[in-house]
């Protein structure tokens, strides 16, 4: 990188092919003549990430969106949206965004003006940032990182900043409530989200997200974690619930909780800067789905990756779409049964949510981190 | 406009060895620092309140320490405008107190005037009509209080369900009297006209549907594990304390006292169906808590939409052709006197207490609205739970502001 | 026990403060009397009306656990008293029993009876707002649905209605 920045167009060829990802050999493909300054590059390669990232979101947003209003229909005898767009209401979601875009930009008299404008980018600056970790399919991802699962957590819990800071500019006492709320979650959900995904990590010995998919493609594409340690199931419902909480989807979203709270921190926001907090949850969700389904579900590996790589056609653009396809599907999966529990559970309360995030859950991950690593070590040390 | 007087706020820092204990049965954890309540209103505007009242919590972190319920804003000086119209101009009038259950309100009102008219007969068609529409609007009203119960609790898809059955039931009362929400439909010495052809088969459909749904209902909410953690021991009202408060309905029987003035103090034919068999009076009994916690009040309102299925069932046995009104004049002209009737109300006993010097238009019109007395218990119960218990409970008293205020 | 049983039960036992018994009489054309249909009640002393209803409550053989309803009326403008309304119900004995004070409009004050019944704390504030019937240690005398400056008692049959209200003309 250092070289790119020193020579320019002209250091594309040297660079080492360590950490190639797909902006890289955009870079490459295109016929870039050497004379373009290297910070230029550079900054061209940034901006297609960033644009790539936020088109990302808007569209597992928009398309989220929808599917939580048919998906939330359906289960209520109602139709869901059915007019805009004509077929099933499809363009629903696109007509509301242009809706909360031209909305008037309102910030309430005792509010903390700074706070309140800078709370929706961080929430919305933490999502980018964790997803941006996420790589999409072997070869199509913003950055290689052997880190990538701390990477997520660690950027994605910031978005408890941004929440906080919004209830708190508020100046509304229930958007306190709500920031607290969040704050008290967040915390207590951290904690077995983690220790429940190190029996993954145990299991596939990576912390890698592109080397978790690899080391799960046996057995025909099954060879997922889940079926390798019999303790990765109970550790994906830990994590299941735990991920629930963190994104504040019911029946842990107290931090909104609209029948209490009015809607949480989220009581005084409106158009566009409501609209990024609504964008946020989405992607959040997304994202723990994805996590979920690497760690726990093979990632992109299916029979249908085992039967393209029997052909010899990995390294192929159709491979790369059949693993971005497997792993979209399999978060998607997630996000339905997010969903599917939100329209059916009642909301618990904040006493009982720390209850169990302390009491039950994080015990039990941790019960459940000691089992897998004996059967690891009985598994390799023992029986090898 | 001067802003309404707040109730007195006194700074309660609470020294350090004040530890409470909390509602789950721990002692606080007590850092020697100095802390305030927060003052916060609940309403007018609020999910939680059902309409627009409002509630003065003050509260301790998520710990409620006081509530006070400030009533008024829907005041539509109901009683006034009873002593200043004709005695039949006022039933439209008796539809917007509890707009939930207009025909129990109908009902209630002309009770009343009637009780002043001794040589009125009431034809027994009319009597069984009148049955069943309180009945069936009964259960109508208890699916909004089992809908919104659910909204309260977070439940979102119950609601749905719940009016897609009570949509049933108002396009059944439309078909009777035209009306949806506000029926005027049970008038002084009868209901207004005959059913219409096969309505009375519309309604034994009903039933036999609502009977399946009701089961699923049952299941999908109220035996929720998350429902039942939500409601149980929370919000408990004794039985002394019922009674103190005067409390009545499902209210009452939530907490453990078996009585229900259709059985106890018959009114049309109910003494009779009881007689045969048609509906018995659920109670409380503590079964996921302790008795007269919200589960319990709520758990009475669900089975009792099940009775008074047996009710709408034994009168359509029973009705027979025949009139459906009595000899009512034109303009009515009551006999001087006074008459307190109550009857029971899906909320509780709607009272009517009505003074004729024998004129055109009362002289008094008294509505006892069960709401309203049910709503002061609250004042009581929300102290010492937690914010998401308040709601709770204000959900488990099912009140309708409209009848609260009048 | 029928209300004429009850009466007499309160007459036996001397509670303070009884008054009369009124049942329902047909006209009498030779007095003018218009009659009365309806209900029967009891006429109690305003000022023993704490007393009246402790016992009523705390009597096996009455046992009036529940205070229905408590409210007032004013039967004309011309009528020198004012009627405070109490209606009892028996939930173990099945009864009912309405109760009548007659309240004369120079002194409009009687005890309150929130002590004995605490449902008839809210049911006293209306009347207090509606009829200006003052409850003697009342424990919170605010106003119940009017605004805390409504001027006037509006149930009051010599009410007049107000011209305008805080710059809202009402005509």
């Amino acid at each position: 990188m250092l070289a790119l920045m020193q020579n320019g167009g002209g250091a594309l060829a040297q660079t080492p092919n360590e950490g190639t990802n797909f902006l890289h050999e955009l870079l490459l493909w295109l016929p870039l003549p050497e004379w373009i300054p290297g910070w230029a590059l550079i900054l061209g390669a940034v901006g297609a990430g960033v644009g790539i990232l936020v088109g990302l979101v808007s569209l597992i947003a928009l398309w989220s969106v929808w599917m939580e209003r048919k998906v939330s229909g359906h289960m209520q005898c109602r139709n869901g949206p059915m007019y805009a767009g004509g077929w099933h209401g499809w363009a629903q979601t696109i007509a509301d965004g242009i809706k909360l875009f031209q909305k008037e930009d309102m910030i309430p008299i005792g509010a903390d003006r700074a706070l309140f404008v800078l709370s929706p980018a961080i929430v919305l600056a933490s999502i980018f940032g964790a997803l941006a970790a996420l790589p999409l399919s072997y070869d199509w991802y913003f950055a290689r990182m052997d880190l990538g699962i701390f990477t997520i957590l660690a950027i994605g819990s910031t978005t408890t900043i941004g929440v906080i800071m919004a209830g708190w500019a508020s100046n509304s006492k229930w958007s306190l409530y709500g920031a607290m709320r969040e704050a008290a979650q967040v915390v207590a959900y951290e904690i077995p989200l983690g220790i429940a995904l190190m029996v993954p990590l145990i299991t596939l010995g990576t912390f890698s997200l592109l080397d978790a998919s690899a080391l799960q493609s046996g057995f025909f594409g099954m060879g997922w974690a889940i079926f390798q340690n019999p303790l990765c199931l109970p550790a994906f419902i830990i994590f299941w619930i735990a991920a629930l909480a963190e994104t504040k989807r019911a029946p842990f979203d107290l931090p909104e909780a609209e029948s209490e709270l009015v809607a949480g921190f989220l009581t005084e926001f409106s158009g566009i800067r409501w609209s990024f907090f609504f964008m946020e949850e989405y992607a959040a969700m997304f994202l723990m789905s994805a996590v979920g389904a690497v760690f726990f579900f093979g990632g992109f590996e299916s029979p249908a990756t085992y039967a393209l790589r029997s052909a010899g056609m990995e390294g192929t653009i159709v491979f790369s779409l059949v693993c971005f396809v497997t792993l979209v599907l399999k978060a998607f999966t997630g996000v339905f049964l997010m969903m599917w529990l939100r329209w059916t559970l009642p909301r618990v309360r904040i006493d009982q949510v720390m209850t169990m995030g302390y009491k039950y859950l994080t015990p039990l991950a941790l019960i459940c981190v000691l089992g897998a690593a004996i059967w690891e070590a009985i598994l390799h040390v023992v029986l090898n | 406009m001067t802003s309404p007087p707040q109730a007195e706020h006194k700074p309660s820092i609470r020294p350090a060895d004040e530890a409470r204990t909390l509602p789950s049965g721990e002692r606080e954890f007590f850092m020697d620092v100095a802390t305030s309540d927060l003052e916060v209103n609940m309403g007018p505007q609020h999910p939680a309140t059902h309409g627009v009242m409002r509630v003065l919590l003050r509260t301790d972190g998520e710990l409620v320490t006081g509530a006070q319920p400030h009533l008024g804003y829907l005041h539509r000086c109901a009683e006034k405008i009873g002593e200043s119209v004709e005695w039949l101009q006022y039933l439209p009038y008796t539809d917007r107190y509890d707009y939930l259950s207009a025909m129990n309100n109908n009902l209630s009102y002309s009770l009343a005037v009637e009780a002043l008219m001794p040589e009125l007969e009431i034809p027994r068609r009319g009597t069984m009509i009148r049955m069943i529409c309180a009945e069936l609007n009964r259960i109508a009203s208890h699916l909004v209080a089992f809908g919104t119960y659910g909204l309260d609790i977070g439940a979102f898809t119950p609601f749905f369900y719940a009016f897609r059955e009570r949509e049933w039931i108002q396009a059944l009362f439309e078909k009777i009297c035209g009306a949806r929400l506000t029926y005027s439909y049970i008038r002084i010495g009868g209901v207004f006209n005959d059913t219409p052809p096969g309505w009375l088969q519309e309604v034994a459909d009903f039933c036999d549907v609502f009977e399946e749904k009701w089961q699923e209902y049952y299941d999908l909410l109220i035996e929720n594990h998350i429902f039942v953690q939500r409601t149980a021991n929370v919000g408990v009202i004794s039985e002394e304390m019922a009674y103190d408060f005067g409390l009545t309905g499902p209210m009452l029987r939530g907490s453990g006292v078996d009585f229900d003035l259709r059985r106890d103090m018959p009114y049309l034919e109910y003494g009779e169906a009881h007689d045969a068999g048609a509906f018995k009076v659920p109670i409380g009994t503590g079964e996921k808590g302790t008795v007269g916690d919200c589960w319990d009040r709520t758990q009475v309102r669900m089975v009792e939409m099940m009775e008074s299925l047996g009710l709408v069932r034994w009168c359509l046995e029973q009705i027979e052709p025949g009139p459906v009104i009595g000899d009512v004049p034109r303009v009515i002209k009551v006999p001087p006197g006074e008459a307190y009737v109550g009857i029971e109300n899906p909320r509780g006993e709607l009272g009517h207490y009505m003074h004729s010097d024998g004129g055109k238009i009362a002289t008094r019109c008294r509505v006892r609205a069960p709401s309203f007395v049910n709503l002061a218990v609250l004042e009581d119960l929300m102290p010492g739970t937690l914010l998401a218990d308040s709601v709770a409970i204000i959900g488990s008293t099912d009140i309708v502001i409209g009848e609260t205020d009048r | 026990m029928d209300f004429q049983a009850i009466a007499d039960h309160l007459s036996v036992a001397q509670v303070p403060g009884l008054l009369s018994v009124e049942l329902p009489r047909s006209p009498d054309k030779e007095t003018k009397d218009k009659g009365r249909s309806g209900l029967p009640y009891l006429c109690v002393e305003p000022s023993r009306i704490v007393e009246f209803l402790t016992f009523c409550r705390d009597d096996d053989a009455l046992g009036f656990e529940v205070l229905v309803d408590l409210t007032a009326s004013d039967p004309s403008a011309d009528d020198e008293n004012l009627w405070i309304l109490i209606q009892l119900l028996s939930v173990r004995h099945r009864q009912r029993l309405g109760i009548k004070c007659l309240l004369p409009k120079s002194a409009l004050s009687m005890p309150s009876s929130t002590k004995v019944y605490r449902a008839a704390q809210w049911h006293e504030r209306e009347c207090m707002e509606m009829y200006g019937v003052t409850f003697e240690d009342h424990p919170d005398p605010r106003n119940m649905l009017l605004p805390d400056d409504w001027v006037g008692y509006p149930m009051r049959k010599d009410y007049e209605f107000p011209k305008e209200y805080h710059g809202i003309s009402c005509e």
